[in-house]
């Protein structure tokens, strides 16, 4: 009885000492991070501001639109550059092995042409213009 | 990363407790008009107060705390908001017709005259003119609580929006006194019909936005806004000042040129 007691508390104690001795030895050296940096607009703002505590996708959606990428989630019509060729098609990032894309081939076309693209290949439309099947780096995020 | 902007929603038993609710409470209602007691009714009305709180509870969790609600779902709920209003102006609308058709040419059953033989109305410049009063200065301290929010100063925002649903409650106790006041009653020929049918309504309108109001009061004494993302505040704000313009329409057709 006497030896399990002193084994517990062995093990009680010894969780948290190992444990704040690998918080205190592996920190980032440099200046502390000011946690709440950017949450509120203004200084005298009592609010957070937009990105303030915008968590999971509306958060994404906002950094995205931050670093530049005014369409994070590729809804809008991709120009075809004039300059496109087998050497130098469009990206098409997949998710799944392979996607859908439709092609409006010229300006007045009244319908798109729609082919599935596969990841690792080139593809050629009917109308000459050229699309290049690319994995979509997930990150590791799950979800649908 | 999730590469569509939508929200798939995850399986909800709210619709049908919703629906579950809203049959007893127009059953029940039915009921209670034929004096069989308000048991039925209290059972649809517990049931619709349970489901708003949790339903509510689950969007807020969704978009606060699940960060679920992109530019694309706040546009598609703003859209959703739109129509319903939309769909609730067209029901006033019909109101309005059937009070027209009554009182533009009122039939000889009614005297031919409007409002009919033997109603006395309310005076239009008593009680209804200071309702007026009351939610055009509502529809002030909804904006002001507006401002406070684009503007990051929390505690405007819950000044204006406390002070919003103060002028509304204090709206439905003066409708509530007018109702005990009114020597006409919803079985008082077509115009105590429409009277109380459109007032009625107008003041369940008044109801629900206020509970909406409370909602968003509290929402913003948790930190749930920010300076951009506010939706549910500014969805109640439509639907109040929607109610609001209704109520003018109902003072400037019913109360003043109908009496």
């Amino acid at each position: 009885m006497a030896f399990r007691l002193c084994q517990l508390s062995a093990r009680l104690i010894r969780h948290p000492i190992l444990l704040s001795n690998v918080r205190a030895s592996s920190a980032a050296h440099g200046p502390p991070v000011n946690q709440h940096e950017g949450k509120t607009g203004v200084p005298t703002a009592s609010m957070p501001d937009g990105l303030g505590h915008a968590v999971g996708l509306e958060r994404q959606e906002l950094l995205m639109k931050l670093s530049g990428n005014e369409d994070p989630f590729e809804m809008k019509v991709t120009k075809i550059p004039a300059d496109n060729k087998r050497t130098n098609p469009i990206t098409v990032y997949c998710m799944e092995p392979s996607r859908m894309v439709g092609c409006v081939c010229e300006e007045d076309a009244l319908y798109i042409n729609w082919m599935m693209i596969h990841r690792g290949e080139k593809r050629r439309c009917e109308c000459g213009y050229w699309f290049n099947g690319v994995a979509y780096d997930e990150g590791g995020s799950s979800h649908h | 990363m999730l590469r569509n902007p939508f929200h798939l929603v995850e399986f909800s038993p709210w619709p049908f407790t919703a629906a579950g609710g809203a049959l007893f409470l127009t059953v029940g209602l039915v009921s209670w008009f034929h004096g069989k007691g308000m048991t039925l009714m209290m059972i649809g009305v517990l049931v619709i107060l349970l489901t708003m709180l949790q339903w509510w509870r689950d969007v807020v969790r969704e978009g606060t705390y699940q960060g679920y609600h992109t530019s694309w779902v706040s546009m598609n709920l703003r859209w959703g908001m739109v129509l319903f209003i939309f769909s609730e102006v067209c029901f006033f609308f019909a109101f309005f017709w059937g009070f027209f058709h009554s009182s533009l040419v009122p039939t000889v059953e009614l005297g031919c005259v409007w409002p009919p033989v033997g109603i006395l109305p309310l005076n239009p410049f008593k009680v209804p003119l200071l309702n007026t009063a009351v939610l055009l200065g509502s529809g002030v301290s909804v904006t002001w609580a507006h401002h406070g929010l684009m503007m990051g100063n929390r505690e405007e925002a819950l000044y204006g929006l406390l002070l919003t649903v103060a002028l509304g409650l204090y709206f439905t106790v003066l409708q509530w006194g007018e109702y005990e006041e009114a020597s006409f009653s919803v079985a008082d020929s077509v115009y105590g019909s429409t009277f109380f049918v459109m007032t009625g309504f107008h003041g369940l309108h008044v109801l629900i936005g206020s509970v909406f109001l409370i909602v968003c009061t509290v929402r913003c004494y948790l930190h749930h806004f920010s300076v951009t993302h506010h939706f549910g505040f500014e969805a109640a704000a439509w639907y109040w000042h929607f109610v609001d313009v209704v109520w003018i329409f109902l003072y400037l057709c019913i109360y003043w040129w109908g009496s």
